[in-house]
């Protein structure tokens, strides 16, 4: 019960006034708590943040994390083990039990029943069972391999099921801040092992595809560190990456099979890029044909603003605010961003806002659940390797209430229709409460790249309604992103904006 | 007993397979419950024929991120197994199965792996060196030469096929691992004896002919063999030596502390971005502060406070909480100051 009484708290002591509340226990046992405020709704009415008490001892280095159907939580620790509870209203009660252990470097695990996982871990993807039912795996099988492993520490891998009993796999790049081996497990390319981030064994920097007898075959290339990867609800595969060298800001790419997303190295690796045996120096030569030959992000999130490196992509579930957008977690900020996607023709694009800036929330946000009902997110925290420890697990409680946010912005022939979850006040209908600019990105061999090409646009409002803004933009093209800045303000209810920011990646302008 | 003991103060269930892992760098498991680890090892010198389903990694030459270009001088690999697994019985027997070759890689007494390199000083969490494969603790009794020792009708199962690992399976807590060799399968286990230098294995596999492990007398038979196997003392290893026996600061120490802490990995030395500010040219320099609104001047007071206490003064554009405070030596802190004092002007 104390996030409970955490939250009666923060309700009677925010105003200084008395504010009413209802307090519900679901069937669930989780406590939830509705605030009915006549001075508006605010972020601690809607969310109440979490630290879930991990095992006493236990490095908190959380690798990854699902649960199974009967709702037991399964996490994996990256030095190894994998526990398991059954989640508790309190944070600090979690009755963890050890399930399985000896993975190496764990950042992937499927919950195939309560006494059945799937890990990635750092040489393949191993299967692991309790088959004589005293609680702990004593069966471990390999699922599936195929990839490489160079001995570089970076080498970590993700997945998402496939829908038919398979997998997509997320295998990420090595780093120049370690070494590799001199016997490596798959074949080594040199061409491979040059610059920053590379790929000199085999389907590092690559999407791979695992089928339900886990036979492996190349699905997608050039990412750097995709480091989380997620298959939505209508069957579209999504990842993020970390900018860096070749990654211009973190993006969040729509993955289809064959296409290349950016990071020149994974492809000496493709047997249908004949342009050279080095295509790290090939495209750093040859740009123009180098943004030919890429896929774009669907949405860029810039990285000082928004989001320095992304997790684990993962859908908001049905009855929540924002269903059917996407949560990115931040791994090196103590941030969840919030894209609003939408595909106009064949290509997909969007905005990017955030969905929790503090808070509360840690820094090292990696991979991210909702329980079965959708009412709580689970996001698992790790930095081991890049710094000082914010790690662990946390969870997100949606308490009910709706706050006043910007729900989602859209792209029209000439401007952006900006829509909120409330009735917005007059002052937002006022175009000097807005303000656009655009700017573009070009990545290229740099870690990161600078925002360019800045331009400041002239706007108009052509409609309002009672939660929407439609702005007219001067200018409005393909290949940038725009960024909108508007008004903190109250809702004529008293409930404030919880954003104020957000960024829209132009792939395409409608034509009506 | 050090052990048990921690485990009874962290109320941790003593019933599991093995202890769950905890900050201790140096785990161990028991006779009863041997502690099973999946990570990079250490390979101290195995012959080059062992590796025969292994690539080979060369030197390539040095990257600078800085301008995008390879400039004088090589990196070379290190030594190191990259799809290992690790068991320790207590001081008793560890030993290394590989899975990419299918095979018992060496075997050691007293002590198991120190990770200290790999997992870093507890509370810490980084890696501690660019080479950071765990170090061996004991003596290496035994080490792998050769091709693969298992034969069948008097030939090596390297002659026969690729071997391909398929799993372990938990015996009362003694992993037994399986592999195929064509349409053969094979099992391999070994344990402790109370002879010295000496531990038990034992190989089955469905194949219908003569099963033997090379090199071991009286080591043959159908489907099912068990055998004792007698190393000798090849080595001995201490784990990972922290003392860096700096008595002087200078700036060559700096520059190997610099590199042995893995620095590199958030700043650059030639000006270009990265996790943390570049330390090319910072010496000496303005620097905007998070708070502040004039710049301060990176004299070695400000150096040293910015390593000794990374959230004092927070560098505009950067993250707090993302620097360990590393709680080193003082001549290790003056030696690093040294050193980037060095760097005045960009690589």
């Amino acid at each position: 019960m104390n996030s409970v009484s955490a939250s009666l708290r923060t309700l009677t002591t925010k105003n200084g006034a008395i504010r009413s509340f209802k307090l519900t226990l679901s069937a669930a046992g989780f406590a939830c708590l509705t605030a009915i405020s006549t001075a508006g709704i605010r972020f601690d009415d809607c969310y109440l943040v979490e630290d879930i008490k991990l095992p006493a001892g236990s490095p908190p280095e959380v690798g990854a994390i699902d649960f199974a159907e009967d709702g037991t939580l399964f996490v994996v620790l990256r030095r190894g083990d994998v526990f398991k509870a059954t989640p508790t209203a309190d944070p600090a009660a979690f009755d963890w039990q050890l399930f399985a252990t000896g993975f190496h470097n764990g950042c992937g695990i499927d919950v195939i029943s309560p006494t059945k996982i799937r890990v990635t871990q750092m040489a393949e993807m191993t299967e692991a069972e309790d088959t004589d039912g005293d609680g702990l795996a004593d069966r471990y099988l390999r699922f599936a391999s195929g990839w490489g492993l160079s001995g570089n520490y970076h080498e970590t891998n993700a997945l998402t099921r496939d829908g038919s009993g398979g997998y997509f796999l997320a295998v990420g790049t090595a780093s120049h801040a370690g070494p590799t081996f001199k016997h490596t497990l798959g074949k080594f390319s040199d061409a491979g092992r040059r610059g920053r981030n590379y790929s000199s064994v085999k389907w590092k920097g690559w999407v791979l595809h695992a089928d339900k007898d886990g036979n492996v075959t190349p699905w997608a290339s050039g990412f750097r560190m995709h480091n989380g990867i997620y298959r939505d609800r209508n069957g579209e595969l999504w990842a993020g990456d970390n900018q860096g060298d070749w990654k211009e800001t973190t993006p969040l790419y729509h993955i289809e099979k064959g296409n290349f997303y950016g990071h020149p190295s994974s492809l000496v690796w493709d047997p249908a890029f004949t342009k050279s045996k080095d295509p790290l120096a090939y495209y750093r030569d040859h740009l123009d044909e180098y943004n030919e030959d890429r896929t774009p992000a669907a949405v860029e999130i810039p990285h000082m603003e928004m989001n320095r490196s992304a997790g684990e992509p993962m859908e908001f579930p049905d009855g929540l605010p924002f269903t059917g957008q996407m949560i990115l977690p931040d791994n090196n900020g103590e941030r969840l961003t919030r894209v609003m996607l939408e595909k106009v023709g064949d290509t997909w694009q969007g905005a990017c806002t955030h969905f929790i800036n503090g808070r509360g929330l840690r820094s090292g946000n990696h991979r991210a659940r909702f329980t079965a009902d959708g009412k709580q997110l689970y996001i698992g925290q790790t930095v081991r390797g890049w710094g000082s420890p914010a790690e662990g697990l946390q969870r997100v409680t949606f308490l009910g209430p709706e706050p006043f946010d910007l729900d989602r912005v859209s792209i029209i022939k000439d401007g952006f229709k900006v829509s909120f979850t409330k009735p917005i006040p007059e002052e937002l209908k006022d175009i000097k409460k807005w303000k656009i600019s655009s700017f573009t990105y070009q990545p290229r061999w740099t870690y990161g790249s600078d925002q360019e090409d800045k331009k400041d646009h002239k706007i108009s409002i052509s409609s309002t309604d009672e939660k929407s803004v439609t702005l007219k933009v001067d200018a409005l093209a393909a290949g940038r992103v725009y960024r909108l800045d508007f008004q903190k303000c109250d809702s004529p209810d008293g409930s404030p904006l919880q954003n104020d920011l957000a960024f829209y990646t132009v792939n395409t302008v409608p034509e009506k | 007993m050090r052990k048990t003991l921690l485990l009874l103060t962290l109320g941790l269930r003593l019933d599991a397979a093995q202890p769950p892992i905890t900050f201790e760098n140096r785990p161990m498991g028991n006779l009863d419950k041997p502690f099973v680890l999946r990570t990079y090892v250490p390979d101290p010198g195995i012959d080059d024929a062992v590796f025969s389903q292994h690539d080979t990694g060369h030197s390539v030459a040095k990257y600078n991120p800085g301008i995008g270009q390879d400039v004088k001088g090589e990196v070379q690999p290190v030594d190191g197994i990259a799809g290992a697994v690790a068991v320790n019985f207590g001081p008793a027997l560890s030993y290394v199965f590989d899975t990419t070759e299918c095979r018992l890689l060496y075997a050691w007494q007293g002590g198991f792996l120190d990770m200290t390199p790999y997992w870093g000083e507890p509370g810490k969490g980084s890696r501690i060196s660019f080479g950071y494969v765990p170090r061996l603790s004991g003596t290496l009794i035994w080490q792998a030469e050769g091709k693969h020792p298992v034969e069948i009708d008097g030939k090596s199962i390297s002659d026969i096929g690729p071997r391909v690992f398929t799993g372990y399976q938990l015996e009362k807590g003694v992993p037994v691992f399986g592999y195929q060799v064509g349409k053969h399968q094979f099992t391999f286990s070994i344990t402790p004896t109370d002879e010295p230098l000496t531990f038990s294995a034992s190989l089955t596999s469905d194949s219908t002919g003569e099963l033997a492990f090379r090199g071991v007398e009286g080591a043959r038979g159908k489907s099912n063999i068990s055998f004792n196997i007698t190393g000798a003392e090849l080595g001995k290893y201490q784990g990972y030596e922290r003392d860096n026996k700096i008595t002087k600061a200078s700036e060559q120490a700096g520059e190997k502390l610099f590199n042995q802490y893995g620095c590199a990995a958030c700043h650059t030395l030639d000006g270009s971005k990265s996790h943390g500010p570049s330390l090319g040219g910072l010496a000496g320099h303005p620097v905007e502060i998070e708070g502040l609104e004039k710049p301060v001047i990176a004299d070695s007071a400000y150096l040293l406070e910015s390593i000794k206490s990374p959230n004092a003064m927070v560098v505009k554009g950067y993250p707090p909480n993302y620097m360990p405070p590393f709680g080193l030596p003082d001549v290790e802190y003056e030696s690093l100051v040294l050193y980037i004092e060095s760097l005045a002007a960009p690589e």
